[in-house]
């Protein structure tokens, strides 16, 4: 196109190539930029900026009377200066009204604000419950955690809970806010710093890494300049922008695509779109078609964004794919394209699922094994069947819990996939999927007559 | 990087503190701050003023804290009393022929899953059939005994203390507001009645104790000759909440069976394709009594006039 094209894909990608952990060889990395500028101009992922602010889910836990509200505040309130936050006072986040997502009622404040690094997402959950149900909602993740504890107080016994529930849910880094540094001495302060860190460790986190920052959330709110005000919550966001790894998009795993549509061009062949949701594809690859018990190899025959053809494409792209050798009638929507030999087709996983109470819409009655109904992820539908473990006797609505989850036919479902189950078009769980497990025989398609194995018996 | 140098260069700060001549060395302070924290678990800031005011002697700087404890607890439950307390657990103990049934709440669930709010409804269960066992017989089968918040605070648990004096440390210890809620005290009048009692999430082994959400006491007669199917019964009250026994002969059932408030009518839990009657009569069990606890479902205040029943009258069905 132009030289002025070729100097920017040049000295515009250098830092994105670094951060990117691809294998090519050095003389095609500058064809493959050139390229990567294309998909940049007409991928309406990226627009003007080349960098793009990443973004963060975090959120607070703690004690009730520790501060955790104070703390947001306080934190917005710093950032509104800059600019890069709305303040939300403490009565707005304390008395947030009841959000209903998918029809589940959530307890939780959202607040968002901005670093110079990075857009955050800040989710205050008042209960354990609360943040399981948010959690498989889909509503919020949490990323990293800010554990707040008052200095005067100290750890409480339920801290250990919290430091439970930031683990059961996977949060990989958690920082320490000590709260009320004001009304106590620096001695008490290093003791509850210690005391920390060990319980900390108790938990599997690195205590001795752990960023622990001390200050007074009510004198930041406040905007007093002493060392326990507004400094305190700067050198938090700090720790926060530092300590907590950008999240990078997964382009070293087999390419993986879940279909949204399809149709065919005359002269040419059967053509599927959908999002790349990780890895690298390129033209030409073997590639498999899978799902509703079916695997059908082909090849990718030409790789389109937007209209105009690509030698490959990333994850995160929205593409289509031309098909070797298809037929229309064999896409339904639902299934994936996959690299070859690289997942397996599964009628059998383990997810982790909530039944709507009664006031959100759900049933009236518990749940046993060998419930069977219909389960609904984006835009298709199954029959499925749901077997409690041994040691439950029956779920009641308004529960969660893990579940072994049995499909009338193998499809491809990945970690965090998203579900519900809903009984003559009512939604009455919601879930998400936490592991595939090997396939299992349903006898003449009657879900009714499989046998289940469980993993601990 | 810079965490390890802030705190290695407070290690040395403290170090060379330390090595300073004083009446009392800093460093040997803190230390003995630390065990006594450690073995007590009380706050911090108390613990410090603990050793303050005993001349680091820990020992009496523990009995201190152990009597301030109780007052301290006190004190914290007044403070929160307000609020509210909506989370937390059902337990139920029983034998053969008595039964008691308890709900103690808190603030958060965070609260309700700690080992300290388990031993206080163990404690509390425990002190509630003991009392099941002591008190005086009712006319019909079973004796029955409601007890509120503050009749059951006043009952003795393990140690001799009241259970509300036990109450007041857990709120001292846990900061949270927590409130004996309510509790159900049944024993049966004669030998054929029995008591089963269920709560869900049931634990993974049965036993005679058990806490959840959820749970339920039942009294009945069942001959010898069949299976027992008591606690059966009580999954069943938990799960489908029926609002009375029902009476064949002036109840009628309800046209649209999930509805069913009647538990003879309402269609048997473990087998959908029975009504519950038909399971009572097919077993010979017949149904005396049942009482179902969902935590938190009681939210009414104390209603002013109504007069608190003492606890020497007992309380029974009509």
């Amino acid at each position: 196109m132009s030289g002025r094209l070729i100097f920017r894909s040049i000295f515009n990608n250098y830092p994105n190539k670094l951060l990117l952990n691809r294998n090519f060889s050095p003389c095609s990395s500058v064809l493959v930029s050139i390229f990567n500028v294309n998909n940049k101009a007409f991928c309406t992922k990226t627009k003007a900026k080349v960098t793009e602010k990443k973004h963060c889910n975090i959120g607070t836990i703690g004690h009730v009377d520790h501060g955790k509200t104070t703390l947001t505040a306080a934190i917005t309130k710093v950032l509104s200066k800059d600019g890069s936050a709305r303040f939300v006072s403490y009565d707005e986040i304390d008395k947030a009204p009841e959000e209903k997502a998918r029809g589940i009622t959530i307890n939780a404040a959202h607040v968002g604000y901005s670093t110079k690094n990075r857009h955050y997402a800040h989710t205050d959950c008042p209960g354990h419950a609360d943040y399981i149900r948010n959690m498989i909602s889909g509503a919020s993740q949490m990323d990293a955690a800010i554990l707040v504890v008052a200095a005067n107080d100290g750890p409480m016994p339920q801290t250990r809970e919290h430091l439970l529930l930031a683990k059961q849910v996977g949060i990989q880094y958690i920082l320490v806010y000590i709260n009320k540094a004001d009304l106590v001495d620096n001695e008490l302060l290093e003791l509850v710093e210690i005391e920390m860190r060990e319980m900390l460790t108790d938990f599997g986190y690195d205590g001795s890494r752990v960023p622990m920052i001390c200050g007074s959330a009510l004198k930041a709110l406040n905007e007093d300049e002493s060392e326990y005000g507004t400094p305190s919550i700067r050198k938090l966001l700090d720790a926060i922008d530092n300590y907590v790894p950008p999240i990078v998009r997964d382009l070293s795993s087999p390419f993986l695509m879940p279909i949204d549509n399809a149709f065919t061009v005359p002269g040419r062949g059967t053509v599927v779109v959908g999002t790349l949701k990780r890895g690298v594809m390129k033209k030409n690859d073997d590639a498999e078609l899978m799902g509703f018990g079916f695997s059908i190899k082909t090849t990718l025959s030409d790789i389109q964004i937007f209209k105009k053809s690509v030698g490959e494409a990333l994850a995160g792209d929205n593409v289509g794919v031309l098909l070797r050798g298809l037929k229309i009638r064999s896409v339904e929507s639902g299934m994936l394209l996959c690299a070859a030999k690289s997942v397996q087709l599964s009628n059998h996983y383990k997810a982790k699922i909530y039944f709507l109470s009664r006031s959100e819409g759900g049933r009236k009655k518990p749940v046993f094994s060998k419930y069977s109904q219909q389960m609904f992820s984006g835009t298709w539908n199954i029959a499925c069947r749901i077997d409690l473990e041994p040691t439950m006797d029956m779920m009641m609505p308004g529960d969660h819990g893990e579940v072994y989850l049995t499909l009338l036919e193998g499809m491809v479902m990945t970690q965090g996939q998203p579900f519900t189950i809903r009984e003559n078009n009512v939604t009455v769980a919601t879930g998400i999927i936490t592991e595939t497990l090997p396939s299992l025989d349903v006898p003449n398609g009657k879900l009714g007559k499989v046998v289940i194995k469980y993993e601990n018996s | 990087m810079k965490q390890k140098v802030k705190s290695y260069s407070k290690m040395i700060f403290q170090l060379v503190r330390s090595l300073h001549t004083g009446p009392v060395c800093r460093a040997a302070e803190s230390s003995l701050l630390a065990k006594l924290r450690k073995k007590t678990g009380y706050t911090i800031a108390n613990c410090k003023k603990a050793l303050e005011m005993h001349n680091n002697d820990t020992d009496k700087a523990e009995a201190w804290l152990n009597e301030q404890a109780q007052a301290m607890g006190w004190a914290k439950a007044t403070k929160l009393a307000g609020r509210t307390a909506l989370q937390g657990l059902v337990a139920v103990k029983f034998d053969k022929n008595h039964g008691a049934l308890v709900e103690l709440n808190c603030e958060t669930d965070f609260v309700a899953k700690n080992d300290k709010f388990h031993k206080m409804i163990e404690d509390a269960t425990l002190a509630c059939f003991k009392f099941a066992h002591t008190h005086m017989q009712s006319k019909g089968p079973v004796t029955k005994m409601e007890l509120d918040s503050e009749q059951l605070g006043n009952l003795a648990s393990e140690g001799g203390k009241k259970l509300s004096e036990t109450l007041a440390l857990f709120i001292g210890s846990v900061g949270e507001n927590a409130v004996l809620r309510r509790a159900e005290c049944w024993k049966a009048n004669s030998n054929d009645v029995k008591i089963a009692g269920y709560t869900h999430p049931a634990p993974t082994v049965a036993g005679d104790y058990s806490a959840g959400k959820y749970g339920a006491l039942l009294a009945y007669k069942q001959a010898n000759d069949h299976e027992d199917i008591g606690k059966q019964l009580c999954q069943h009250i938990v799960g489908c909440a029926p609002r009375k026994i029902g009476d064949k002969e002036a109840d009628k059932p309800a046209k649209n069976t999930d509805d069913e408030t009647c538990l003879i009518f309402q269609e048997y839990l473990l087998d959908p394709s029975y009504t519950v009657e038909e399971i009572l009569q097919q077993n010979k069990v017949e149904v005396i009594d049942y009482v179902r606890f969902s935590c938190g479902e009681s939210v009414e205040a104390n209603m002013p006039g109504v007069e608190k029943q003492p606890l020497d009258t007992v309380q029974t069905m009509q």
